[in-house]
């Protein structure tokens, strides 16, 4: 809707005309409160306030109704009513249609009022809008604030903060769940036994079963402290970062590409990912945590070395924001509010985004609440990680001190920028001289001789007529290969020599050319006289090859001149031959004609009389191509000023060329991070009007929520994620240490004491335990926000170590129909591995998972990037390394993830899904790597266990515990029959083949089983 | 359609197979539970637990599938649906607007009028005009509903063909199928609810059929022409007795297992998830098995006997998949290249339309002549049409455009040879009864028997719809 506030005299006249119509109609002056209350307040309650009343948190376009506060205020395009004055009361305006672009009512809420009600309208405003309504209550977004101080979760902690020891912490939390379980009559499982214990904890805390060692030596130590002295194990153990660090990496939606049309990949991604692994690895304080993410560049700006490099990557939380569209830098404001909404859910639990457009409807969350947080965004810099308009990536953040950065990388980077200009300059001049080249005109090719050498032939190259050619100093002679019948031809090797009659000068390609061979192109011979040309011959002219390759199919001793892949003239220079596509003999030359034409070398004469010519022209792969044809011709024209150029422009770029080398050989440390940073100048957001960054309103200052108090950014203090990072670990804000409590109960547990562990607004759940929800805040945060403590609390309380069994169903019947989902924990919920804990487990079984730590992607090199959404980046191979490091695309969910319930890739994901359907059973039955890793586990069983126990040994791999006697006879009757099965006679296998594919089978059988999958 | 008919052949399926065996005892427990009148589910899982279960429409609908069309790249409009004579007479003439393809664009700052390089004819008894680049679909023009005055929010083909799908034209949101298939289940248990025929990745990956927020159940799955339409569907032990073995060895396990550690759901389900799924194992392959199809019926989808790919070949795999119960099947056409993308030479549309143009009519004729056509719904669409200009009247191709574009909707409810809405003169807006592809969208929904207003899901503190706050039923096209 668009309205202009230009005057309109002719609806002035058609207003004038109405309020003389009502006067007619004999309504009369009174004090205004009254004539409000009989005329106006009932149109205003049945006409506007559907759609624009505070109370009711409806106030489209910003406009309140019901009050008069509401009106004076007005909404995006300011007060609805100049009180007297009825040409500039926009509220007029719409009611009487007069703009075609704004008129209100709208068709679909009942159209243009009826006359009578616009001129009672007209006559209240003219009369200076007499309203006695004073807004009810003020609301912060969508809540008053006696709600905002009913609601839970902004009250402050109802624990005192208090220090204790983690396992005096772990008794509270068994009381406080206990007398809950007392006052609801719900009687509490048993203890799980030692080795469902110690699965258990191995793999909430490592995401990767127990080792049989493990399980032994737990289970031989009958100590009090022995599950307490597990859990500190595990809890030192790296792994323990990798599965942590996952659940953090799920909430911040965290992804190696960018997501918007191109999917570009983030080369730099992975040191965010790796560093939030470290942090919980070394235990960093989680309000540091919170504060490293936000402002690492500013908290360790006096920093240097590693702290520096830290804390710069940790601000990766931020730049791996989503990106949008096909140009993203125009679609910031998109990426910010990914960024706010992440933020306002992972550390607060509110969802801060919605106020994007308008104030949030369930939360004390206000439209310029979202501003003043989005100024902070745009007060910084955000990597750019590339896009399809631009593909380069750009504003990476170097992870050195920028005074460290000057004194070695600029100014290498300047000589290597200073070398490429140079190299550039010399290939157009060399692109500019080799028009003469293809100037030469097709007339002036005099014909020697020419011949064809079948699939798997050879010829040689001058028969006996042909055999001396009359040349001139500076002429050329060409040697033209050329496919025959089927395009693309083939690998062809070539051998020529020239000998001046009468002298003893000769030329030999090979020799001339095979050492150095990449130096130039024209190449000089020996006596810097004639020289050798590689040459495109296609479309009837002559061009120089102009790129090289420095190796073919990986082999270092095959060098090329090429244009593209072919045409191209190569060597192998190695002194034996070289097995690739096909076998290269030693120091031979070869060429290769292109789909679409010839390639040629041409010998440029140092004789001035005759020459003699010899050679031979030979299939180098034999098999399915049709030969090729070859000419020799004779350009009879003086090329030697335009070869003495080219040549002379060859040398110049060997040595600019080698100095390029040269550099790139000391190239020095040159990291960087896909980081945030702050921006030259900071800036305070104008309002986006309905989310719309077309339509400014007025600039919000950046500031913190004013839930919390609304402090804003001193001057001067650069963005204000320093102040936001701050806010945002305020102890005394009583959401942070909740939400973060929250969630790692409910990674121990299956399920938070909150059950919206991104929402703990007023649309979310109320915690079941709110008692015991604050006692472990405050004593987390009394802790120092010590995480592996709080790991060691719940884990240590009875509660956590409850037996996840209904066997003994009679006993849990009541419980069953009282508390059917557990929400008092009476026992531990069994839950599925996660997508990533299925696949380590496997690899782990079967021997095949790789523990090393992941750096970056293998990726292609940046300079190459074309990425369009028609051919978007498609990932890198999988890798046998756990499955926290393999690459996250996010417009390509990676199957396997997206099949067993991973994480959103595009949004915080704060509990995972858990789907069971037919197609993961379809996994089970038939993927193709997971029959690998049946068939890689039976062979290491099969292998190793000769003459121990198979069944004891595989249980004790995949379930670590001890098989019962049915257990061993039920497989051992199943090999059995499985063997004889392959023993048939139209299947002719070993019976070592027999039992591999049997043991295979039972493999498959126990790690698709129920006991494998889920974890008590 | 699908319905007494899904129980009856998984019975056969379980008797016929291993009938006997611990493969099935999960299913046929459930069946016999089923079996027993007012039993009031089977001990195991209730059907209120499986979100697969098919539920009632907010209100009753003729429409229980679609059949969902994609031509991916954007189809010109002025060239197929919608004739525009006087886009033919005034061509060449330069007209002047800020159009999001050609603003700043060098080499656009002219652009010109350019006629359709099709003729268009009075088709079928409703003498609905289609042109000649769709003989074929124009033969059935009598059946269909076409709306000419599509229009969507975005000129790029990720962001419009994620629109398309999903009603968001930035986030990654449940794809339409999802909604679908969340709202309604489905009907054979053996299938997935929502399948994606696509033999190339569409613009957008794989948010096009993603659930999202969505329980994972509700996820397209792709299938592709060739010997494994579905990933690990093919068998890969070597015998059928072998794999049987090795299932009913599983189910042993599982339920000493289950018995050991008490009755739970979590368990049950799964147990029985492998009996579907060996189910799916043989369901899939047969619903793609066109051997017994007659030679009049391939015929009629322009296949050889045989043939395994082309826009046939997922017509034909369309029609049996709804005809077993899948809820949602869409076929793209193409997808992020190759594809109906035009810039370079309209030509390219006359390599493509063949390939879609008999297959599509064929599959309107089959279903209508198996009285399929009053409950299935045909829907046929591109992400946004093409410019009735370019920088040159003579400039063989057409840029995007999102302004205007043509669409049809036919059976189970769709006004039968109607024509909805229109662009102006030239066919450059559309400005007779515009539909958004919100409106679209819930325009199918409701023919669905969905009420697109109320068909939620609670997702981080908000309720979600298809249609986010917009969305109005075009009731013009509800027969």
């Amino acid at each position: 809707m668009k309205l202009t506030r230009r005057s309109d005299s002719k609806q002035r006249l058609m207003i004038a005309a109405v309020v003389l119509v009502i006067s007619a109609a004999g309504i009369q002056a009174d004090d205004g409160t009254a004539f409000f209350e009989r005329e106006i307040r009932p149109i205003l309650v049945k006409r506007c306030e559907s759609c624009h009343s505070a109370a009711r948190s409806k106030t489209r376009g910003g406009l309140a109704l019901d009050s008069a506060e509401g009106w004076k205020k007005g909404g995006e395009h300011g007060p609805a009513i100049v009180p007297g004055d009825v040409s500039a009361s926009l509220i007029i305006k719409a009611i009487s249609y007069g703009d075609d672009e704004f008129q209100m009512p709208p068709e679909e809420n009942g159209g243009k009022l009826p006359p009578g009600e616009i001129a009672r309208l007209t006559e209240w405003v003219r009369r200076g809008a007499p309203d006695p309504r004073t807004q009810a209550v003020a609301r912060r977004g969508g809540l008053t604030e006696n709600e905002i101080r009913q609601w839970w979760a902004f009250q402050p902690l109802a624990v005192a903060a208090f220090k204790s020891p983690a396992n005096s912490l772990s008794n509270v939390i068994d009381q406080l769940i206990d007398s809950r379980l007392g006052s609801t009559g719900l009687a509490a499982a048993g203890a799980a036994d030692r080795r469902t214990l110690v699965r258990r904890a191995t793999y909430d805390l490592t995401g990767l079963p127990p080792s049989e060692n493990e399980v032994a030596v737990f289970l031989a130590d009958k100590s009090a402290g022995a599950f307490d002295k597990l859990v500190e194990r595990l809890l030192a153990s790296p792994r323990y970062g990798e599965r942590w660090g996952r659940h953090w990496l799920d909430v911040v939606r965290y992804a190696d590409t960018a997501g918007e049309n191109t999917d570009h990949p983030i080369a730099d991604a992975w040191r965010y990912r790796n560093w939030v692994i470290g942090a919980f690895n070394e235990n960093m304080p989680y309000d540091r945590f919170v504060r490293e993410q936000l402002a690492g560049d500013l908290l360790h700006r006096q920093d240097s070395g590693e702290a520096f490099a830290r804390g710069l990557v940790a601000t990766g939380f931020l730049a791996i924001s989503r990106r949008f569209d096909h140009d993203s830098d125009k679609h910031m404001h998109l990426t910010h509010e990914d960024a706010i909404d992440t933020m306002g859910k992972a550390f607060l639990g509110l969802s801060i985004a919605c106020a994007r457009c308008h104030d949030h409807k369930y939360d004390p969350i206000s439209a310029s609440d979202y501003y003043a947080l989005y100024g902070i965004l745009e007060s910084s810099r955000f990597s750019f990680p590339g896009c399809e308009a631009k593909q380069k990536p750009r504003d990476m953040v170097p992870l050195q001190r920028p005074e460290e950065w000057s004194r070695t990388v600029e100014p290498w980077e300047k000589a290597m920028a200073r070398t490429n200009e140079e190299l550039m300059t010399i290939d157009k001049e060399l692109a500019e001289a080799a028009k003469g080249l293809s100037a030469i005109p097709a007339g002036s090719l005099q014909a020697i001789s020419s011949g064809s050498v079948p699939e798997g032939g050879g010829q040689n190259l001058a028969v006996e007529k042909t055999r001396k050619v009359k040349v001139r100093r500076g002429e050329l002679l060409v040697l033209t290969i050329d496919p025959a019948g089927n395009y693309g031809a083939d690998t062809t090797a070539i051998q020529w020599k020239i000998r001046e009659s009468g002298s003893g000068r000769s030329w030999d390609l090979t020799t001339d050319v095979i050492g150095d061979f990449l130096s130039a192109n024209p190449r000089a011979c020996a006596d810097n006289e004639a020289s050798w040309v590689f040459l495109d011959a296609r479309r009837d002219s002559l061009a120089l090859l102009p790129d090289q390759a420095r190796s073919l199919s990986g082999n270092g001793s095959l060098q090329a001149w090429r244009k593209g892949e072919n045409p191209a003239v190569f060597v192998n220079t190695s002194d034996k031959p070289v097995k690739v596509w096909t076998t290269l003999a030693a120091r031979s030359l070869f060429v290769h004609p292109a789909q679409d034409g010839p390639v040629a070398i041409g010998w440029a004469s140092a004789v001035e009389g005759e020459v003699e010519i010899s050679g031979r022209v030979a299939d180098a792969h034999n098999g399915g191509t049709s030969g090729v044809n070859w000419r020799l011709t004779h350009v009879a024209a003086d090329l030697r000023p335009i070869l003495a150029n080219l040549r002379a422009l060859a040398g110049k770029r060997q040595a600019v060329a080698r100095r390029r080398d040269e550099l790139l050989a000391r190239t020095p440390p040159r990291e960087q991070a896909y980081a945030v940073i702050d921006a030259e100048k900071p800036v305070d957001t104008k309002m986006h009007l309905r989310g719309d960054p077309e339509k400014p309103g007025d600039a919000v200052p950046r500031r913190w929520l004013d839930l919390f108090g609304g402090e804003r950014v001193p001057a001067g203090a650069g963005s204000g994620r320093l102040q936001l990072a701050r806010w945002l670990s305020d102890p005394k804000n009583p959401l942070v240490s909740r939400v973060i409590v929250n969630r790692v109960w409910q990674y121990h547990f299956g399920k938070g004491l909150v059950g919206t562990p991104n929402d703990f607004g007023t649309r979310g759940q109320k915690p079941t335990h709110p008692e015991l929800l604050d006692t472990l805040a405050a004593w987390f945060v009394a802790s120092g926000w010590d995480l592996k403590a709080l790991h060691q609390a719940i884990m240590g309380s009875l509660a956590y170590q409850r037996s996840s069994d209904l066997a003994d169903t009679a006993a849990f019947a009541r419980n069953t129909e009282a508390d059917p989902t557990n929400s008092m924990l009476w026992r531990f919920d069994r839950r599925r591995l996660s997508a990533e804990e299925l696949r380590d487990s496997l690899l782990s079984a079967s021997g095949g998972l790789d523990y090393t730590p992941a750096g970056p992607h293998p990726l292609p090199d940046p300079a190459g990037w074309s990425y369009t959404q028609h051919v978007p980046f498609a990932g890198v191979p999988e890798t046998p390394q756990r499955s926290v490091y393999q690459m996250t695309l996010r417009n390509r969910r990676a199957p396997f993830l997206a099949l067993f319930d991973g994480a959103d890739p595009n949004a915080t994901t704060p509990l995972r899904q858990v789907t069971t359907v037919p197609t993961q059973s379809l996994y089970f039955m038939n993927d193709a790597s997971f029959h690998a890793q049946a068939e890689a586990l039976a062979r290491r069983v099969v292998a190793e266990h000769v003459t121990v126990d198979k069944v004891a040994r595989l249980y004790a791999i995949l379930f670590q515990r001890e098989a019962t006697d049915g257990e061993k006879d039920r497989a051992e009757g199943f090999i059995k029959k499985y063997e004889a099965m392959l023993a048939g006679p139209d299947v002719g296998i070993s019976q070592a083949e027999r039992s591999q594919a049997a043991w295979a089978a039972f493999c498959r059988v126990l790690m698709s089983s129920n006991e494998f999958l889920y974890l008590d | 359609m699908k319905n007494s008919g899904d129980l009856v052949n998984r019975r056969q399926m379980v008797q016929s197979s291993v009938a006997g065996s611990l493969l099935f005892n999960g299913l046929l427990g459930e069946l016999l539970a089923e079996d027993s009148a007012g039993s009031g589910g089977s001990k195991v899982v209730s059907s209120q637990a499986d979100p697969l279960a098919p539920r009632s429409p907010h209100f009753p609908a003729k429409a229980k599938a679609v059949i969902f069309l994609f031509m991916s790249g954007g189809v010109s409009h002025v060239d197929s649906f919608d004739p525009k004579p006087r886009l033919i007479a005034d061509h060449g003439r330069e007209v002047t607007f800020d159009h999001p393809e050609t603003r700043n664009r060098p080499g656009y700052e002219k652009i010109y009028l350019k006629r359709p390089d099709w003729a268009f004819r009075p088709r079928g008894q409703s003498g609905i005009e289609v042109s000649d680049l769709f003989p074929h679909i124009g033969g059935q023009v009598d059946d269909l509903a076409v709306i000419r005055s599509m229009h969507t929010s975005h000129s790029n083909h990720y962001n419009a063909t994620l629109g398309m799908h999903t009603g968001s034209f930035a986030f990654a949101r449940p794809s339409i199928g999802a909604w679908m298939s969340y709202g309604l289940g489905t009907e054979n248990r053996n299938l997935p609810s929502f399948l994606v025929l696509a033999p190339q990745m569409p613009y957008a990956g794989t948010q096009v059929w993603a659930s999202d927020f969505l329980p994972g159940v509700h996820q397209g799955t792709r299938v592709m022409p060739g010997n494994e339409p579905v990933a690990n569907l093919r068998r890969r032990v070597a015998t059928t007795s072998r794999q049987e073995m090795e299932l009913a060895m599983l189910a042993e396990v599982n339920q000493a297992h289950q018995a050991a550690h008490g009755p739970d759901p979590q368990l049950a389900t799964r147990i029985r998830a492998f009996e579907t799924a060996y189910g799916m194992q043989g369901e899939m392959p047969a619903a793609l098995d066109m051997t017994k199809e007659t030679d009049a019926t391939l015929a009629l989808y322009g296949l050889k006997r045989g043939q395994t790919d082309g826009f046939g070949w997922q017509c034909l795999a369309a029609r049996r998949l709804v005809e077993r119960g899948v809820r949602f099947v869409e076929l793209i056409h193409t997808g992020s290249s190759g594809n109906w993308d035009s810039h370079g030479t309209m030509a390219d549309h006359g390599r493509l339309a063949p390939q879609v143009d008999q297959p599509i009519a064929g599959l309107l004729q089959d279903l209508k002549g198996r009285g399929m056509l009053d409950d299935v719904l045909v829907v046929w669409t591109s992400e946004f049409g093409r410019t009735p200009f370019n920088n040159k009247a003579d400039a063989p191709g057409r840029e995007h455009h999102n302004w205007a574009f043509s669409s049809w909707l036919a059976g189970a409810g769709a006004r039968r040879g109607f024509v909805h809405g229109a662009t102006d003169e030239h066919g450059i807006r559309a400005v007779e009864k515009p539909v958004h592809v919100h409106d679209f969208h819930a325009t199918i929904l409701h023919m669905m028997g969905i009420d697109h207003e109320r068909l939620t899901y609670r997702h981080g503190g908000r309720d979600y719809r298809l249609t986010d706050v917009h969305g109005h039923v075009v009731k013009d096209v509800l027969g």
